[in-house]
């Protein structure tokens, strides 16, 4: 299915300087400011604490940012949370659904909760299969399922959602090889419909892969944004160290300068 | 998108193994419960009858009402089948006569000491301890669980606002009990329709208001374990908190009310009370002893030669003077001890108004007290009954007296002294036996539902405000819950 804004330059993600410090005076985001337009996949890379779940928390309106905004379509998504939840789809790292609900009865309860009453046993089912989960497993309980089914699910509901951006969270982490493949050729085939992805991730392999603009994250700031052109050949990992490397040790002392 | 948070909800609690488990134990023990509650009432009926025939069957064969005692039979109630309250506890028939005070004596616990250690459970008990305790397991991990699951964060990356699904929430959790549990309640009715318990419109309303008031309680547990489940943020400890917050309030309070009012308002025991009338009695009796003594010198300074020497028609005023004198100190000795017992029924009833006061902190004790008051097994159920006997013995024993005037002096005893033939004896006893046609029945204190109900509103109210305490709590916590 193509989205309506596929073809507008207008950004379905956008970040404007967000920045969030917890109570206890972490500051987890720093003045990070990322766009992501329809069609396109961008990655967040960054070890653990860089900032990315914390970047995707303000987006689902999970937290407020301390400051700066978060827009999904141009609605700030702490100004008007539920218009704007109506436009993005979220797949956490571990998709925890209904252990004691089918997967149909799952993609019923949060396609229905998404806002997208019209859909029906036979859409679940298409979503299903497209994700790659047989038939058999339709009618299965997720308390049967492995973690790759639980991802592939998840992102079935996604797909019935129906909505414009979605939002990953390390999602192919644990994930064996195959299932990871399988995962990331799905994502390809959702961009191709149009939809604004914003991932975050540790898997730089997988990022590669998919990624049109790979943004590196390290304390709460973006070290990092290339789009995937400007780095075509360049061994990813090595420039990740790199700008790592250069990063930390600004930090831990201006006088050397980074990168 | 309310339904469907509700259904999601309906569905999580039918499709979870706590859910079978829950549902056969409730089916089962109220079912139980009714059907031993039917048959221990029919049992009193049968009892009750028996006494009542008996009772007549003594009186039938006395032949002077002066000697006529009656017993006056508490009449076994339908409604204990559903909550049994004071029932048990309090005695089954008083002896009506001008001799004894009216005093309600042999219990059903006292007949069956077993049943006083392992006390009958009935429809109340399991909606007081078992049922609150259900609630609060399906609900302690409500928020808070769906958090450590993950599932939370999926919700509500979803258009769903905070407040609606709290709500539904509670709602769901609710329908998900109380549908299922009211099969087995109506099971229950109509176990009592088929067994043919007498219930009168009446007691219906009763049995509509006494089931809708364990639902009021049902609700409050619901709640207040969504209420924990929000407020700590581990199920593992709000399972814990849910279980002392339970004692506390289902085991503990109540019994702590009991007790503190006792400590609070003084009661003096009953031995207490008769050791104050004996020296009361005893130091009037030496006062009058005195005087007598002091009247009698008096009165042989009068004479002149001593008592002896007094005429007959003097003796005779001085006799009835004497017994005028005595007569005033007995009187004086009886309206002593009517105060000492109007002062303990006072403190009693004092002590019971704050036992019931401090013990309502609790929603269970409200349960209780109310459940009691709408099935008329409640702590009034002995006074009710007291005052009614009394009423019937002040009747009975004008109506006595009535008769044994009219009928002359049949059954006193006359004694005669004379120096030629000794000492005689004789009664006026008849042979035949006494017409108790027109004889005044013992009639039971009956209650209106508005009676009833009238004590039971305070209790409606207090669950009602403690739902809407924990449900308030609940909603404020949440909408600032860190659902990651």
């Amino acid at each position: 299915m193509k989205m309506e804004n596929e073809t507008t330059d207008r950004p379905m993600l956008e970040a404007v300087n967000l920045s969030k410090r917890y109570d206890d005076g972490v500051l987890a985001l720093d003045g990070v400011s990322f766009e992501v337009k329809p069609g396109e996949i961008f990655v967040m890379l960054g070890g653990n604490g860089a900032g990315k779940t914390t970047a995707l928390n303000i987006f689902l309106n999970f937290i407020d940012p301390t400051e700066g905004e978060a827009k999904i379509n141009g609605i700030m998504t702490h100004f008007d949370p539920l218009k704007a939840k109506e436009l993005v789809a979220f797949v956490s790292e571990n998709v925890m659904l209904y252990e004691n609900f089918t997967a149909m009865q799952n993609l019923d309860f949060f396609a229905s909760i998404g806002g997208k009453n019209v859909y029906g046993d036979k859409d679940y089912r298409d979503a299903l299969l497209r994700v790659g989960l047989l038939e058999e497993s339709h009618h299965k309980k997720l308390k049967n399922f492995s973690k790759g089914m639980r991802q592939k699910c998840g992102l079935a509901i996604a797909i019935v959602k129906d909505a414009p951006a979605i939002l990953l969270d390390e999602p192919t982490s644990g994930l064996d090889p195959q299932a990871g493949h399988e995962f990331i050729k799905l994502l390809d085939s959702l961009r191709g419909e149009g939809r604004a992805i914003l991932m975050s991730t540790h898997d730089i392999f997988r990022a590669r892969e998919i990624a049109d603009t790979i943004a590196i994250l390290n304390r709460g700031k973006i070290i990092m944004q290339k789009k995937a052109s400007e780095i075509a050949g360049r061994d990813l990992e090595d420039l990740y160290l790199q700008y790592m490397a250069g990063h930390n040790s600004e930090v831990e002392s201006p006088a050397i300068g980074g990168v | 998108m309310f339904s469907i948070l509700i259904i999601k909800e309906l569905r999580a609690i039918i499709y979870s193994p706590k859910f079978t488990v829950t549902f056969a134990v409730c089916a089962v023990l109220m079912l139980l419960s009714v059907y031993i509650g039917i048959n221990e009432y029919n049992r009193s009926v049968i009892q009750y009858r028996t006494a009542q025939e008996l009772a007549e069957q003594r009186m039938t064969e006395t032949t002077a009402w002066p000697n006529l005692i009656n017993k006056a039979q508490r009449e076994p109630n339908p409604l204990q089948i559903f909550a049994g309250g004071l029932n048990y506890d309090i005695g089954r028939w008083s002896l009506i006569n001008r001799e004894d005070s009216i005093k309600l004596q042999h219990t059903h616990y006292s007949d069956n000491p077993i049943y006083a250690v392992f006390r009958i459970i009935d429809f109340s008990f399991i909606v007081q301890f078992i049922l609150t305790l259900f609630a609060i397991l399906f609900t302690f991990d409500a928020v808070n669980g769906e958090r450590e699951k993950g599932t939370l964060q999926l919700v509500f990356s979803n258009p769903v606002s905070r407040a609606k699904y709290l709500l539904a929430k509670c709602a769901g959790s609710w329908l998900g009990l109380v549908i299922p549990i009211s099969i087995p309640v109506l099971l229950s009715l109509l176990l009592v329709v088929l067994f043919k318990v007498p219930l009168d419109g009446g007691d219906w309303i009763k049995i509509i208001s006494f089931l809708g008031l364990s639902l009021f309680l049902f609700s409050f547990f619901i709640v207040l374990g969504v209420f924990i489940s929000t407020l700590i943020r581990r199920s593992n400890i709000s399972f814990l908190t849910s279980l002392v917050i339970w004692v506390v309030l289902v085991l503990i309070i109540p019994r702590a009310g009991v007790l503190a009012a006792g400590q609070i308002v003084y009661v003096p025991r009953v031995a207490e009370i008769e050791g104050r009338r004996n020296a009361f009695a005893k130091d009037k009796w030496a006062q009058f002893e005195a005087k007598m003594e002091n009247t009698w010198i008096e009165r042989s300074a009068e004479s002149g030669g001593g008592c002896s020497s007094a005429s007959d028609e003097k003796l005779w005023q001085w006799m009835k003077e004497d017994d005028a004198a005595r007569k005033k100190v007995e009187i004086e000795i009886e309206d002593y001890y009517a105060k000492l017992k109007e002062d303990l029924r006072r403190r009693k009833a004092v002590r019971e108004r704050s036992a019931a006061a401090i013990s309502r902190i609790s929603p269970a004790s409200a349960y209780q007290l109310a459940a009691m008051s709408l099935t008329d097994t409640d702590v009034s159920l002995k006074t009710r009954y007291e005052d009614s006997m009394n009423s019937y013995r002040t009747l009975f024993n004008d109506y006595i007296d009535n008769k044994a005037e009219d009928a002359g002096p049949t059954g006193q005893i006359m004694i005669k002294v004379s120096s030629e033939d000794g000492f005689d004896m004789s009664s006026f006893d008849s042979d035949q036996s006494l017409d108790l046609s027109g004889l005044p029945r013992f009639r039971h204190p009956d209650r209106s539902f508005s009676e009833s109900f009238y004590p039971a509103i305070i209790d409606f109210g207090i669950l009602g405000i403690y739902t809407i305490l924990a449900f308030i709590g609940a909603f404020f916590r949440f909408l600032k819950y860190d659902i990651e």
